[in-house]
């Protein structure tokens, strides 16, 4: 028991390297925010919450609700994670809301 | 939700992820794995299952809201990765005690003594495979790290297999990697643990226990490739409890399931791998993720309609939630496991039911109330909301089976898998003994999957020269 071992570690590097994140709005006036939902924890009625305070302090604001999109958990999740770029583009969103963590 | 803010983030359109106060720390955790170390997060305070809608508000325009806006608007401070060892590199030298402590300091062990991974010790395993020990076998989320030949070795050591259990090691890897199982999802709230089930001669040449006491630990190949099962999602794909892994109760692994062959053998019925696709007689893992067990005791009757109802009654109790996955969230991933014991198929066998006939039978009288079916997956939990609309309504804009939804009649009985072949059917167990399990199955999060074992040239050699 007293003998010494050295030993190796049991992971592996990650394959991805920490990429900077995209460049934030100057202001959410006048955006087109989107929003994505996993359908589950109440995202829909949070949605709704957001929606009316956001309106409600920036002028010229709008959005798009998640049944835009589908599930983003469940049987429809890779579909809707591929089409997603083009789908942003193609709808001009400015920026993404993503629920519900829980 | 990350991964959302991750594709929206790589196409240059800024995110912010909506995060109950208690799923912080996995976000962070998850997002590091996405390459995103920094993705914004708007705190939603407490869990939102239990608040009133008051407090639902209060809490989003309290908070929420205001971090939102902050990671729409504000920059973020980018957070520093440390850098990783090489996988070769010899990352601590002491004693055996000293070593666990390591070990356990790092977050790399389950709590358990480990066999401390030396050189030699992973060297003895990767002689048990013809590959190269830097071949990737895939890439595993949540941690994005490679699953690799070299890896897979190191962990059968410190979860104390033996070197000739690697070719089992490896194949149940590749099927962890395979998207089919969906790894991704391992650290969910339900906590729900993989099976492993063996098939193939190499049980028999492993020396895994398949008879009385085939789920109980004290066997070492059953007991230590379970262990590594969850070393391995520990230790590479990066399930921890506290971070990624938030399994609100969870449980520890599961000693892996070797099917009684001589049994069926004798009964003329096919194996679990078999069922899924691979060749008779070959040797293969199936794995898949089930939330939980239990015992169906004593099935008494000396025929299949006095066996049957007792059996169909253990699979719609014990299946719950989990009618999700058979309607609602991923249709048609509910693949539940029945285990006969071998005494049980024996008799099913004798009266002329093949392991097809069985699942018929059992799709047949396995059927719960509509009423119950929507208030599990609806009502009583909210995991399929968008409207409450029950199975008639699902039925009716093509979400469901037709079966579901044959009329509005709240009593009807519905089936609880979409098909038959949906029922996976093992056998194993006390040989001598009436009682037969039922697992509930966690659906599209741990789909089942089987892959072959790939044997070494001279397997048999290199075995016997032990």
């Amino acid at each position: 028991m007293n003998q010494l071992e050295s030993v190796v570690w049991p992971r592996s590097a990650r394959t991805i390297i920490s990429r900077p994140l995209a460049a934030r709005l100057a202001s959410l006036e006048g955006k087109r925010i989107a929003f994505l939902w996993d359908y589950l924890f109440r995202g829909d009625e949070i949605w709704d919450l957001l929606k009316a305070e956001l309106a409600s302090r920036f002028p010229g604001i709008s959005f798009v609700d998640w049944d835009q999109f589908g599930s983003t958990h469940g049987e429809d999740e890779h579909r809707v994670l591929a089409e997603l770029p083009g789908k942003l583009k193609a709808l001009q969103v400015d920026a993404v809301v993503s629920g519900m963590g829980c | 939700m990350l991964r959302v803010s991750a594709v929206a983030e790589q196409a240059g359109i800024p995110s912010s992820s909506l995060c109950c106060e208690g799923f912080l720390g996995q976000a962070r955790t998850t997002a590091e794995g996405l390459g995103y170390s920094s993705l914004p997060l708007a705190k939603v305070p407490g869990h939102v299952d239990v608040q009133r809608p008051d407090e639902l508000r209060a809490g989003v325009l309290g908070t929420t809201v205001n971090d939102l806006i902050r990671n729409l608007t504000e920059p973020v401070m980018a957070i520093a990765q440390s850098p990783d060892p090489g996988a070769r590199d010899i990352v601590f030298t002491g004693s055996f005690d000293d070593i666990n402590r390591f070990y356990i300091e790092n977050g790399w062990s389950d709590g358990l003594p480990i066999v401390p991974p030396t050189m030699e010790r992973v060297q003895a395993f990767l002689d048990f495979v013809d590959r190269d020990p830097d071949e990737v076998l895939g890439t595993l989320l949540p941690d994005n790290r490679q699953a690799t030949i070299w890896n897979v070795a190191v962990n059968g050591v410190i979860a104390g297999c033996r070197p000739e259990y690697m070719p089992v090691l490896v194949a149940l890897v590749e099927a962890m990697a395979d998207s089919h199982y969906g790894v991704e999802h391992s650290g969910n709230t339900p906590g729900a643990e993989t099976q492993i089930i063996i098939n193939g001669p190499v049980a028999r040449t492993l020396g895994f226990n398949t008879e009385q006491g085939a789920l109980r630990d004290g066997f070492q190949p059953n007991t230590s490739i379970g262990r590594f099962w969850r070393l391995y999602l520990r230790n590479v794909a990066g399930f921890m409890p506290h971070q990624n892994d938030k399994g609100t109760f969870g449980g520890t692994w599961n000693v892996v399931l070797a099917e009684n062959e001589v049994a069926l053998s004798r009964i003329g019925w096919s194996s679990v791998a078999q069922d899924l696709g691979q060749p008779a007689g070959s040797n293969a893992v199936t794995i898949s993720r089930f939330t939980g067990r239990n015992v169906i005791v004593s099935v008494f009757g000396d025929s299949p309609d006095k066996v049957l109802p007792y059996l169909a009654d253990a699979i719609v109790t014990h299946t719950t939630w989990e009618v999700i996955f058979v309607v609602g969230m991923a249709n048609g991933t509910y693949q539940p496991l029945l285990v006969l014991s071998p005494l049980i198929a024996e008799m099913l066998a004798r009266a002329g039911l093949s392991k097809a006939d069985l699942r018929q039978q059992l799709f047949e009288r396995a059927r719960m109330p509509a009423r119950r079916f929507e208030n599990l997956m609806t009502h009583w939990t909210n995991l399929v909301p968008g409207g409450k609309r029950g199975l008639f309504e699902l039925t009716r804009l093509g979400k469901a089976p037709k079966l579901f939804g044959e009329s509005r009649d709240p009593e009807r009985l519905v089936p609880v898998v979409c098909k038959p072949e949906d029922i996976i059917i093992a056998v194993c167990g006390d040989p001598l003994r009436s009682n037969c399990m039922f697992m509930p199955h966690n659906g599209m999060l741990g789909f089942t999957t089987v892959k072959p074992i790939r044997l070494p040239e001279g397997w048999e050699q290199r075995v016997g020269s032990l």
